[in-house]
């Protein structure tokens, strides 16, 4: 198993660090999350059970990392996690490029859509990684879509 | 339509796809992957490794673990070493060292001396000698290996002792490993002696019954997360479904310790063994109150 799991990280490491990177904006914090999820998921491989779950797995540890991570360096707390963040209020004809609409979104809506879309994962998988049911991700996906969709063409 | 939600899709993936990649990124990989193996690794062979020890030191006090194997050298500098009769002490004895462009080991161990329990003291000296004798040979194992690959990278292996407390009841050393490469690690190992009746003392010795563990563990769980309430730079893990993975749950029967200048019990616990790298080799001083009903006396702590 230990095998697989190693294959599995050197052959993702991209990814996993743009993810890391996506959320706490910076080379070395994102390398520390790096090495600190390899290092976990290493030491407690017993805890993998089905081989299968792998990638959802080490996602799950992975985001998990940069969350502890990101509470423990920003002084800002989001009071409640799972409101969505309202609406921007612009100009009618004004609309932005995909990094500034990204950064319209809360940090759960950010996440849901990242693990679907750049990690490739299926909603079900989302739903294991984030410990939400799927009907949650389900909606969040597709409120975050529209807002996206409508943040984009302005 | 010019957003459709395969367009949105494909502009999210160009969005993180443009986020450079380090050079440093394989070589963090790397060692990280090293360092997850040996903490794994550790985590088997450390229960194991305890077996055996609480074997041996069973039968120390009859068996005679002769001088004899230990290596010229080591018996040469032994002699340099002036002797002051009937006082313990730990004297140092510079082993192994290694220095090139980019490669280093200084590796030391100490030598306990003026011990009448000669088993004992032999049996600490050799086992101290020759864990280093691994240490220096996998460290040039490594080396080769580097050279092999052509590769230019720094390397360094840094193994001494401290001694932690030396007062009339006990004496604690504390021998680490510092292994530096793309980012260091660092492992510290811990015994401790009873220099009146010179024997090595164990952590279930200390105590009546087993109950030691649970006090000892709840103690700390409720310590780790009172620090992490306070300062929020700290981390340990605590709780199982945070990570995804299982969190500190309690000691171990043998976990490290040591007894401080103050005859407190302080344990230890190895790097990542419950807490991120950054915490570094954690800590934590047993208030003796908490611990008094389960003390077979207070000879070693206070």
């Amino acid at each position: 198993m230990q095998k697989e799991i190693i294959d599995y990280i050197e052959e993702n490491k991209e990814k996993h660090y743009r993810i890391a990177y996506s959320y706490v904006k910076n080379q070395e914090d994102a390398l520390d999350i790096i090495q600190d999820t390899i290092v976990k998921a290493l030491k407690y491989e017993s805890s993998l059970k089905n081989r299968e779950y792998l990638g959802t797995w080490f996602c799950r540890i992975l985001i998990n990392t940069c969350k502890t991570h990101l509470n423990k360096k920003n002084k800002v707390i989001y009071l409640n996690e799972m409101e969505d963040t309202p609406m921007p209020t612009f100009d009618q004809d004004q609309h932005l490029d995909i990094e500034e609409a990204m950064k319209h979104l809360a940090p759960h809506e950010q996440e849901v859509i990242l693990l679907r879309f750049y990690q490739g994962l299926e909603l079900q998988e989302v739903a294991d990684v984030t410990e939400k049911n799927i009907s949650t991700v389900k909606s969040t996906l597709y409120r975050t879509m529209k807002k996206l969709k409508k943040l984009l063409e302005g | 339509m010019k957003n459709s939600n395969e367009q949105i899709e494909s502009q999210i993936k160009e969005y993180m796809e443009q986020i450079e990649i380090p050079d440093t990124l394989d070589e963090c990989v790397k060692k990280s992957i090293e360092i997850g193996k040996l903490k794994n690794k550790r985590v088997i062979n450390m229960t194991r490794w305890m077996r055996n020890m609480t074997t041996s030191v069973a039968v120390l006090g009859l068996a005679f673990v002769g001088t004899a194997n230990l290596s010229p050298t080591f018996a040469k500098s032994m002699s340099e070493i002036p002797v002051l009769s009937g006082l313990v002490k730990v004297v140092t004895f510079g082993q192994y060292d290694y220095a090139d462009e980019n490669y280093e080991a200084n590796i030391k161990a100490p030598l306990i001396d003026g011990m009448k329990n000669e088993a004992l003291q032999a049996h600490l000296n050799q086992k101290y000698l020759q864990e280093n004798k691994k240490l220096y040979e996998a460290f040039k194992t490594e080396i080769a290996g580097m050279k092999e690959l052509g590769k230019e990278g720094h390397l360094g292996t840094e193994a001494g002792f401290e001694i932690k407390t030396d007062n009339g009841e006990v004496l604690s050393i504390a021998r680490y490993v510092e292994n530096t490469a793309a980012s260091a690690s660092t492992q510290v190992y811990y015994d401790t002696i009873d220099k009146k009746n010179e024997v090595l003392i164990t952590l279930p010795s200390l105590f009546k019954d087993g109950q030691y563990v649970e006090v000892i563990s709840e103690y700390i769980k409720n310590e780790m997360k009172k620090e992490m309430k306070e300062d929020e730079n700290k981390v340990y893990w605590v709780e199982d479904s945070e990570e995804g993975v299982e969190g500190f749950k309690q000691i171990g029967n043998e976990q490290s310790f040591y007894i401080n200048e103050n005859g407190k019990l302080v344990i230890a616990f190895e790097e990542y063994e419950v807490a991120p790298g950054y915490m570094g080799n954690v800590e934590f001083e047993i208030p003796t109150e908490v611990i008094q009903e389960s003390l077979v006396s207070n000879a070693y702590i206070k």
